[in-house]
């Protein structure tokens, strides 16, 4: 049996991990869900994840801090940001800091699965998924 | 999977450096070539096309404003589904005007300038620099009015640019180097939402040529199948034209869902 895939899901909207975790668990990953960015990174320090998966816009701390957090702590750790604020210029200072992808809210959990397959693949580990139709995640 | 979309102040000039960054990233080209083969897609007359492509309609044309916009649509609709393909250099179609907010499409503006790296390409294609030059004035005069009539978008206007090369201080084989090297920047590599942003403008301008053909004041924004579309008619056509509006769109491959909004036509409005 293949090793899980250990993804850190932090989003300040609580619908989004809900609705998110379980379509990531039925690929295969193991999923920490955080709605506070500041909880989210203490964690990181604890732990290295394979994939974290952030909002961008957050109080306190912004996707783009966590993702330059998370490359220091841990550089083999890809990261993916999902926003309801995606304009270019966002999606390419994300993309030249060194982000694994971005994805515009709404979206259906399929599309982050197909971009997790893809960080998995990079990292060396690919998974298998099958297509499920699901609800968008606003 | 990047784009690259040259433009430049001298035609002769833009051919030449695409085609050099072509042959040194081995992308594809998609340059005005592809004109004939959007005539013949459409049953336009080629010759017709050309011209909607240098020229404004005007009261001394054949081409009226109406056929116009719809030829430029049917151009449009046609360079957005081929910039879905990987590694694309693309020129002479002003895609610069009209692929915007797509993180991977980097436009490059060459100015020619005065340079002899300019004169060695403009005499290769067996002109003067004078010439070009003499030609030049009048014709980013015309470039100017006609983008900004197509597009509502200056496209001298260099703030537009990802990157502006100017031959005068940069020679022509060093502006190929610093091209190629800038589409190495993680900032314009491919990612989900700019795809899906691409696929959209291409949806959209799919369903703007189809509507353009048989009516006009027609805008479309379209977003993963759904189409939202804007236009005018009076009361006693509102009814008919959404309709059409909904069959016509509903029947471009890729259309899930059509909504239309309709606005009064002005006269009707100060009557």
């Amino acid at each position: 049996m293949t090793k899980s895939l250990e993804v850190l899901l932090l989003d300040d909207e609580p619908i989004v991990g809900r609705r998110l975790k379980p379509a990531l668990d039925k690929i295969g990953c193991r999923v920490e869900v955080f709605e506070n960015p500041k909880e989210a990174v203490a964690r990181i320090d604890q732990k290295e994840f394979d994939i974290v998966v952030t909002d961008i816009r957050m109080e306190e701390m912004d996707g783009i801090q966590v993702l330059e957090h998370v490359q220091k702590k841990w550089p083999r750790t890809k990261v993916i940001i999902i926003t309801g604020y995606a304009k270019m210029d966002l999606a390419r200072e994300a993309m030249g800091k060194g982000v694994f992808d971005f994805i515009a809210k709404p979206f259906r959990p399929d599309d982050l699965r197909r971009i997790i397959a893809n960080a998995a693949e990079a990292l060396g580990a690919p998974i298998d998924f099958s297509s499920i139709n699901d609800e968008p995640v606003e | 999977m990047p784009i690259i979309i040259i433009s430049s102040d001298a035609r002769e000039i833009e051919e030449t450096i695409a085609e050099k960054v072509v042959e040194a990233m081995d992308y594809s080209r998609l340059g005005d070539q592809i004109l004939a083969d959007v005539a013949a897609k459409y049953q336009i007359d080629p010759g017709q096309l050309n011209e909607a492509m240098e020229t404004i309609p005007s009261l001394f044309k054949k081409l009226s404003a109406r056929q116009w916009r719809y030829y430029l649509a049917c151009v449009e609709a046609e360079v957005l589904d081929r910039l879905m393909a990987d590694n694309i250099v693309c020129w002479g179609l002003a895609a610069h005007l009209y692929v915007t907010g797509i993180s991977h499409v980097m436009k490059v503006r060459v100015l020619s300038g005065n340079s002899r790296g300019a004169m060695e390409i403009v005499e290769q294609k067996g002109l003067s620099l004078e010439e070009v030059q003499k030609r030049r004035t009048g014709e980013l005069q015309q470039r100017k009015k006609w983008s900004l009539a197509a597009y509502n978008y200056d496209e001298t206007d260099l703030s537009r640019y990802d990157l502006v090369i100017n031959l005068d201080q940069i020679d022509p084989a060093e502006a190929v180097k610093t091209i190629t090297g800038a589409m190495e920047y993680r900032k314009f590599q491919v990612m989900t939402y700019s795809m899906k942003c691409l696929s959209n403008l291409a949806l959209a301008a799919k369903v703007n040529g189809a509507l353009l053909k048989s009516m006009a004041d027609i805008n479309v924004q379209a977003r993963d199948g759904s189409v939202v579309v804007s236009t005018k008619a009076s009361a006693r056509q509102k009814r008919k034209k959404i309709a059409t509006i909904k069959e016509l769109a509903g029947n471009v491959e890729g259309v899930s869902y059509v909504e239309v909004h309709v606005k009064k036509h002005i006269l009707e409005k100060t009557a």
